[in-house]
């Protein structure tokens, strides 16, 4: 047993850490936003990308035919962290979800056209999955892709599409067999997002982020840009939504929230008092530590377990971090207003708010994190299920 | 970074469970529940020749030499077994106590017989109305000559009846002092008390007691910290007991949650009660990681200031959670005495109060990362 990174993982932490120090950029960097400059189409955070692109540091884990270096992913996770504690993007979805899929399962052309952009960070994509009837369901998604000479044409809506105002390439799951039973009856295509027939509606959240529904209108997508085998669309997706949940979630953005919030409470004072030797206070900030301490913990879990089976993505292991650092992160965020109590509402940019508004927005932001990448409750069910194996239930 | 168990780790691990589920059945379990003598004599036996009460001392003492991760294993097995054993009180924190703080002369006497199972050490801590804290600590030790005259009661104190010594802590002139004291002395009267756990522990009343000089542990005043550092070692072994316990009666309760129909379908099958067992899964599984990062940490020689209280704060709560979820899951069967369930349903709460309870652990951590 050791908790400890190795010599040569301590070595490339301490590497990033100081190439972070030495790329500050308050732009792309603003902790006020934490990790969701992810979202920010902005020229710095493609710039910033690129930057990391050539440092090699996309797709460290994608074997070296493909352009990355074939090490462990805990290079990746080491990284991903050391991005969140500075607030700056991740090394995101084409790395992680699309370009990982590409290679496990993508045609030799797909891979040609696909992976040497994600790896220099030419490329952004929105990925579709939900819809207005299929959201943590997403073996009932209903978007149509009916057979057409030399490919596929296809109608209907998407909902909860993040980036698609701004990316590139989408990424979308459709039904190609519908005569098949639910789960077999999906394919993963790759669109162009200015295609002809697809239209962007944005939808604001109550969070910073924008969300979009995307509508499809006889879209015509050639049989090429057909992911992997028609069929296994819902397949694919599973096995990408446990690299997401790793490489999406990452623990930093609490462990840094949790930070901030404990120096504030070291220093703040109400009626005269140090707020911190408020009992309630104390006691709030005490299972705040603790269950950070305990999300790591699974985080390490996690770690430990995708190492152990030779890149298949630990799917239990990986749950069970989602359900509790999710849950978690929207706890900090509750509790800390619950502590800077009536000031705490303020919002981001008012002189009067505590810690610059940080957590009133951040606890906005949150509420998605238990809702996307699968619900709480599809954890569970997952759990349940490849766990403990308990009977199917739903 | 490696969470998985060493061969030999792992050997340790089977060898406890094996050994248990010969020596430590839910019949015997029961056998011990509010016994006033509160261990079964072939457990402990067996437990001494497999090395287990010798685990923590160094090999020139007798002991295995081992270190407090290899006890965090063996201590998940004790939990889940619901094993009635003096060890922790004895070959913990006795044996703790004098490696910390004896003499030449007290360790000499003591830690060989304890990992022999041979002498059992108990500790007299707790007082009535008093909390967890250095200042809980009132029994005053009043000089007399060359000893000191011990007056005041005790209470919590596990296997007194079977103790060739307690470690009394008691306040001299410069501070908490550690005492060792046969429970046979004049003026020192015990009575068994009955548990929530249905544990084995006295009220012990010093009336007079004398003990001599030579019998404080560790110089003059040096007592709590002593006791404070052995601890923290103790909690982190007590959450890996709350691990054990947790995770059985999790298993337990999934097998039966996989038969028990109901409105023509296995219980498990109901979303409601499924996602209790996900919820405690997650818990246990977290909580065990977050035992053996302590444990680990200890055994390199690291600060544990932070980890071990924030150990047991956590797992204790998973062990009372996962046990009050599972009891819905049993239903009415639950609350019979027949059942195993109220079993590790008592256990976890008396182990969540007792050791350092969860507002005594909330401030340790609080005070830990806000005030350091």
């Amino acid at each position: 047993m050791d908790f400890d990174f190795s010599p040569e993982e301590q070595k490339f932490a301490e590497e990033v850490e100081q190439w972070l120090v030495d790329n500050h950029d308050p732009v792309v960097m603003d902790p006020t936003r934490e990790n969701f400059t992810q979202l920010a189409d902005t020229p710095e955070r493609r710039a910033f990308m690129k930057k990391l692109a050539k440092k090699g540091w996309l797709g460290m884990s994608w074997p070296k035919e493909y352009g990355g270096q074939g090490i462990e992913g805990v290079y990746e996770f080491i990284l991903n962290e050391a991005l969140a504690r500075h607030a700056a993007p991740q090394i995101g979805k084409g790395v992680g979800i699309i370009g990982k899929t590409l290679i496990r399962h993508g045609s030799e052309k797909l891979k040609k056209e696909f992976l040497p952009k994600i790896l220099a960070a030419e490329v952004e994509f929105a990925v579709g999955y939900s819809e207005p009837q299929a959201g943590s369901d997403a073996a009932n998604m209903q978007l149509k892709a009916d057979k057409v000479d030399g490919g596929w044409n296809l109608n209907g809506q998407k909902m909860w599409t993040t980036s698609a105002h701004f990316a590139d390439w989408y990424w979308v799951g459709a039904r190609t067999d519908p005569d098949k039973a639910k789960h077999d009856g999906l394919s993963l295509f790759l669109i162009p997002m200015d295609h002809e027939g697809l239209e962007v509606q944005s939808l604001p959240t109550i969070g910073k982020d924008t969300t979009n529904q995307v509508f499809f209108k006889d879209v015509f997508v050639p049989d090429d840009y057909l992911v992997g085998t028609r069929g296994r669309g819902f397949q694919y997706i599973a096995e990408a939504l446990d690299l997401e949940r790793f490489t999406l979630f990452t623990l930093s953005p609490i462990s840094e929230r949790s930070r901030v919030l404990i120096d504030w409470v070291k220093t703040a004072r109400r009626d005269d008092k140090p707020l911190r030797e408020d009992p309630n206070v104390r006691r709030l900030i005490a299972h705040i530590a603790t269950d950070t301490a305990l999300a790591r913990c699974l985080s390490t879990r996690f770690l430990c377990a995708a190492k152990a089976v030779n890149g298949k993505p630990p799917s239990v292991e990986s749950s069970q971090y989602k359900l509790f650092t999710t849950t978690l992160s929207q706890r900090v965020c509750k509790d800390a207003l619950d502590i800077t109590g009536a000031a705490g509402q303020m919002r981001e940019g008012q002189d009067d708010a505590p810690l610059a508004g940080r957590f009133e927005g951040a606890y906005r932001a949150t509420m998605n994190e238990t809702v996307g990448g699968g619900s709480s409750e599809i954890q569970k069910n997952i759990i349940a299920r490849r766990h403990l194996g308990l009977p199917k239930n739903f | 970074m490696d969470i998985d168990f060493s061969e030999e780790q792992q050997m340790i691990v089977d060898m406890t469970r094996g050994m248990l589920n010969e020596h430590s059945s839910i019949d015997v379990v029961r056998e011990m529940e509010d016994d006033p003598k509160g261990y079964p004599d072939a457990l402990w036996k067996q437990m001494s020749e497999l090395g287990l009460n010798g685990l923590l001392i160094p090999e020139s003492y007798g002991g295995g030499g081992q270190t407090l991760l290899e006890a965090a294993l063996v201590y998940e097995e004790l939990g889940r077994a619901l094993a009635s054993t003096p060890h922790f009180v004895s070959c913990v924190i006795g044996a703790g106590l004098l490696l910390e703080a004896g003499s030449d002369a007290q360790r000499e006497e003591w830690l060989g017989t304890i990992a022999s199972g041979d002498a059992i050490l108990t500790l007299a801590w707790l007082e009535p109305d008093r909390g967890y804290s250095q200042v809980g600590v009132a029994m005053q030790a009043k000089s007399d000559g060359d000893g000191v005259v011990l007056s005041g009661v005790k209470r919590h104190v596990h296997f007194a009846s079977s103790a060739d010594r307690m470690i009394v802590l008691a306040r001299g002139d410069a501070g908490v002092d550690l005492y060792l004291v046969d429970p046979n002395s004049d003026g020192v009267k015990l009575t068994h008390q009955l548990s929530q756990g249905s544990d084995c522990q006295y009220r012990v009343d010093f009336n007079e007691v004398r003990v001599p000089s030579s019998a404080r542990i560790g110089a003059a005043g040096s007592g709590w910290t002593s006791f404070d550092k052995i601890m923290h070692d103790g909690i982190i072994l007590l959450a890996a007991q709350a691990i054990g316990g947790a995770d059985r009666t999790l298993l337990e309760t999934v097998a039966y949650a996989k038969e028990r129909v109901q409105f023509d379908k296995p219980l498990g099958a109901f979303q409601a009660l499924a996602h209790y067992m996900a919820d405690a899964s997650t818990a246990i599984e977290g909580g065990r990681v977050l035992v053996h990062e302590a444990a680990w940490n200890r055994a390199q020689g690291r600060s544990i200031s932070r980890l071990a209280p924030m150990a047991k704060l956590f797992c204790c709560e998973a062990y009372r959670e996962t046990t009050r979820a599972c009891a819905q899951i049993w239903g009415g069967v639950a609350f019979t005495i027949e059942y195993d369930c109220q079993l590790f349903f008592r256990r976890a709460k008396q182990l969540q109060l007792s050791w350092w309870d969860t507002p005594y652990l909330e401030e340790r951590v609080a005070a830990d990362v806000l005030d350091g």
